[in-house]
């Protein structure tokens, strides 16, 4: 669409320019099917972007592309021509290289070793130093870092100058296809624009982009063409001109509703959280919020939008590099999870067996082991018969299934575990409960089932803050939704929002384009800040 | 830095990219090795003040002859820390290389030669069963060195029949410190170790085998991602390790008397492993330096000795070691701790 096909020449049988063809492309892990059936082109020198839901499928396809997974079923093509992938060496072989989220460098050394490893040029047995630092130059030029970064331990670079060297890396590896796995996730907006100018640039000389963001605003300015994945599949694929945002998170979500919480509870009482204006650099900005007893606040983000640093924040886990907490309309300091213990704030951590499970240990254990004192009146002692017990009245009130409370907790499945590390919080009644994901990596069952605890902890007059990416999640539990895009409070929902209209504030689209195309049921009022989304793609050079 | 500037044409001035070529260059040297000279050289200085016999040739000949298999096996020890990993069962391996070869001398009669070949042959053995285990295991390699380290020595304690090895031949004497081991005053040993060392630097810094050993302690996954072959490359630093055993086993035999007993090798890993990080490898892998490694081993040596020569208790010996460890590590930590907050 934008750029003339120069690469792709030497293959006559190859209609439609296209460089990648990936068609019927199915893959299961286990007994979960990830991809149940996928098409996937694109046409050489053209940016292509790949949207979906958390979940939808993207990141299974990628790494078929790029040879980290073995494709179940299906056929890939190259310039025309059908090729097997079967390791990453294939992949790079073929000119696929992929750049991930998290830079993949070696922080110990230099730009230039960075962009060489492992395809190292060559003089004799001895690296060809000057042969490198030749190809360095217009490498930098291109991905637009100064020459005398090359020498610069990769370590000491900002985060955006790390990406541009990975870019580096790609193109030394003679990148016929470049996948970006969520490159602006990490970026501020002039990094963004530096990022996008490369990508011009690159495409100007044949080389396809595959672009994977949810930042769907940007799509826009970049993308020549789009596929939207959901459930495990391809649903469509356009040119980005014939597509607007609402169309596209229509597309992403599937039209799918979602029942809210039933609103038959008490009306919320006091204020417990409040936060005022509430930053941790470089994660969340002028975050301001106020959580009440009994009331349930969803606070949704897409992945690296903050959401999950303001609970490691509010619980003591990383301190805030500014603004105000107030428990209860008094100003605290939460500086380590103990102190929000005291404070009645528990924390449900968002990554169950590595911050939540004790995996050898019992059920039980894992139950109360964060109220031990409470287990005897004897200082020092913990009996373990009251252990026990209270252990056995969780497993039946949290409707725990297994045989018994000695059970290790390693032995139990996603959702039985999650309730597990739920009990814990709950041994001692919170005030605040802070839930991170809480039904990741659950079956629908258990899903359902932790919804109702957590909705009949909020009756009780628990205070509820959930930190989710899970938008049916979001919009089934709470009482007030909050969206968090790039580290900022960008709009606020009441539940009977649509799917549509919070995903389209999550990903970063243009308030007015929204607030016109607004459905009837829209009462949550859209603060949405940031710039407008520029629609038309800029003409660039 | 020039007056002339190229007229400016953004990516279009080559003019630069060749003067830079020999920028790109890894650095040679760690910068720790500037401070462990001066450490030496503070050193040596105040013990040739205290105990002026220290720096005559016949204190500081003995003193090389013992950096010598230290600092060997620590050339090794230095890919194998580079990588972010540790053998800890070389002391294991030096005593059943050591007793092996003893026997052989001595029952056997072969030829020297031989039996150094076959010493550096066991110890290949031995550093590659490690380093399979290690590298297709996916175990931690203290674990898995911990483990051999004791079969190792279970293996040595056999062949040596609860009994020392008696009346090794003086053929030995090449490599150990008498007048028959050294050339123009210089130990063999300790020559043969200069060449090693000479040569794994120049294989760290200026060939991609070597700059892989970076790559893969510096982030394993980015490696294998990068298309490193890193399994072999992991057997490989525990290969060559076992084969400087192999050698530094015949250093120790000869270094000692006619008798071998079943004290030989024991706690060297301690030494060994000292030696490299004092030396500024930097034990969570990806940067380190067999320059620092060598220093690190004379700074191990001299104290040892120098307290023995100033008559103080020997314990002492290892307090000061003590320090020197917790210093480099400390330091090492903190740098890595300042660039992760940055």
């Amino acid at each position: 669409m934008s750029a003339e096909q120069s690469a792709g020449d030497t293959r006559p049988e190859n209609p439609g320019g296209y460089r990648l063809q990936m068609s019927g492309i199915a893959k299961s892990y286990g007994g979960v099917r990830a991809i149940r059936n996928a098409d996937f082109a694109v046409r050489a020198g053209t940016v292509h972007a790949l949207v979906g839901e958390n979940g939808a499928g993207k990141s299974t396809l990628i790494k078929i592309l790029a040879g980290a997974e073995r494709l179940d079923a299906g056929s890939i093509q190259f310039d025309g021509a059908p090729t097997a992938i079967t390791s990453t060496t294939d992949a790079i072989k073929l000119g696929v290289q992929t750049v991930y989220q998290e830079p993949q460098l070696f922080p110990e050394l230099s730009v230039a070793e960075n962009v060489f490893v492992g395809r190292e040029l060559k003089r004799g047995v001895r690296v060809d130093w000057s042969g490198q630092a030749d190809q360095m130059h217009n490498l930098l030029g291109t991905v637009g870092l100064a020459d005398r970064v090359a020498t610069v331990p990769v370590g000491t670079l900002s985060i955006a100058e790390q990406q541009q060297v990975s870019i580096a890396k790609a193109l030394a590896g003679d990148a016929s296809i470049l996948i970006l796995d969520e490159p602006s996730a990490i970026l501020t907006d002039s990094e963004i624009e530096v990022l996008f100018t490369v990508i011009r640039r690159l495409t100007a000389t044949g080389v396809s982009v595959i672009y994977i963001s949810h930042r769907l605003d940007e799509l826009f300015r970049i993308a020549d063409e789009v596929t939207v994945m959901r459930d495990g599949a391809t649903i469509t694929t356009k040119p980005i001109g014939e597509l607007s945002i609402r169309q596209i998170v229509e597309l992403m979500v599937g039209g799918v509703v979602s029942e809210s919480r039933p609103t038959d509870g008490p009306e919320p009482g006091e204020t417990v959280l409040e936060l005022d204006n509430l930053s941790r650099t470089n994660h969340f900005e002028n975050v301001s919020l106020s959580v009440r007893a009994g009331e349930i606040v969803g606070l949704y983000g897409l992945i690296g939008s903050g959401a999950g640093d303001i609970a490691g924040v509010v619980y003591g886990m990383d301190r805030a590099t500014g603004g105000r907490v107030l428990v209860e309309g008094k100003e605290v300091v939460v500086k380590s999870p103990a102190k929000a213990k005291r404070l009645g704030i528990h924390l449900l951590p968002a990554n169950r067996s590595a911050q939540g499970s004790f995996s050898f240990q019992s059920i039980a254990l894992n139950i109360v082991v964060g109220e031990l004192p409470l287990l005897s009146r004897i200082p020092g002692w913990a009996s373990g018969r009251k252990e026990r017990s209270i252990a056995r009245d969780f497993i039946k009130r949290l409707a725990v299934k297994t045989p018994s409370e000695n059970q290790p907790i390693s032995a139990m499945s996603g959702g039985n575990a999650q309730k597990v590390v739920l009990a814990r919080q709950l041994v001692k009644r919170p005030k605040l409960l802070v839930l991170a994901e809480p039904t990741q990596g659950v079956d629908v069952g258990a899903k359902e089932e932790i919804h109702r605890i957590i909705s009949g902890l909020a009756d009780e007059g628990t205070a509820v803050l959930v930190v989710t990416s899970d938008l049916g999640e979001v919009l089934r539990i709470s009482d007030r939704i909050l969206v968090i895009r790039a580290g900022e409070i960008a709009a606020e929902f009441t539940p009977d929002a649509t799917q549509v209209e919070i995903l389209a504030a999550a990903a970063g689209a243009d308030p007015e384009v929204i607030g016109a195309a607004g459905s009837p049921g829209t009462s949550g009022a859209h603060r949405a800040s940031g710039t407008p989304a520029s629609v038309s793609k800029e003409t660039q050079s | 830095m020039t007056l002339e500037k190229p007229t400016t044409g953004g990516e279009g001035a080559a003019a630069p990219a060749r003067a830079s070529a020999h920028r790109i260059l890894p650095p040679p040297v760690t910068g720790q090795e500037f401070v462990l000279v001066g450490v030496i050289a503070v050193l040596w200085i105040l013990l040739g003040i205290f105990t002026p016999a220290f720096l005559s040739p016949s204190s500081i000949q003995p003193l090389l002859v013992s950096v010598a298999p230290i600092a060997l096996i620590g050339v090794g020890m230095t890919f194998i820390i580079i990588t972010a990993g540790i053998d800890v069962s070389v002391g294991g391996a030096i005593m059943l290389c050591a007793v092996i070869t003893a026997k052989l001398l001595v029952t056997y009669d072969v030829p020297l030669l031989v039996a150094v070949l076959l010493s550096i042959g066991i110890g290949i053995v031995l550093g590659v069963i490690n380093g399979m285990l290690i590298a297709y295991g996916r175990v931690h390699a203290i674990i898995i060195t911990f483990g051999t380290a004791n079969i190792f020595q279970f293996l040595a304690l056999r062949v040596f029949g609860s009994s020392t090895v008696n009346g090794i031949p003086s053929t030995l004497e090449v490599f150990g410190r008498g007048e028959a081991g050294r050339t123009f005053g210089v130990p063999h040993s300790f020559a043969i170790t200069i060449i090693a060392v000479a040569l794994a630097w120049w294989y760290l810094r200026h060939t991609s085998g070597g700059r892989h050993l970076f790559a893969i302690g510096g982030n394993t996954q980015a490696a294998r991602l990068a298309g490193i072959k890193v399994q072999p490359r992991v057997v490989l630093a525990y290969g060559l390790t076992g084969a400087l055993v192999g050698l530094a086993a015949c250093f120790f035999i000869a270094s000692g008397t006619s008798t071998l007993d079943q004290s030989i090798g024991s706690g060297r890993e301690l030494a060994v492993i000292a030696a490299v990080v004092i030396g500024g490898t930097s034990i969570l892998g990806g940067r380190g330096s067999v320059i620092g490694t060598l220093l690190g081993a004379v700074l191990v040596q001299t104290v040892t000795s120098g307290v023995t020569q100033l008559g103080w208790p020997s314990q002492l010996a290892n307090l000061f070691v003590g320090v020197f460890i917790i210093i480099a590590v400390g330091t090492d930590l903190l740098r890595e701790r300042a660039r992760k907050t940055s």
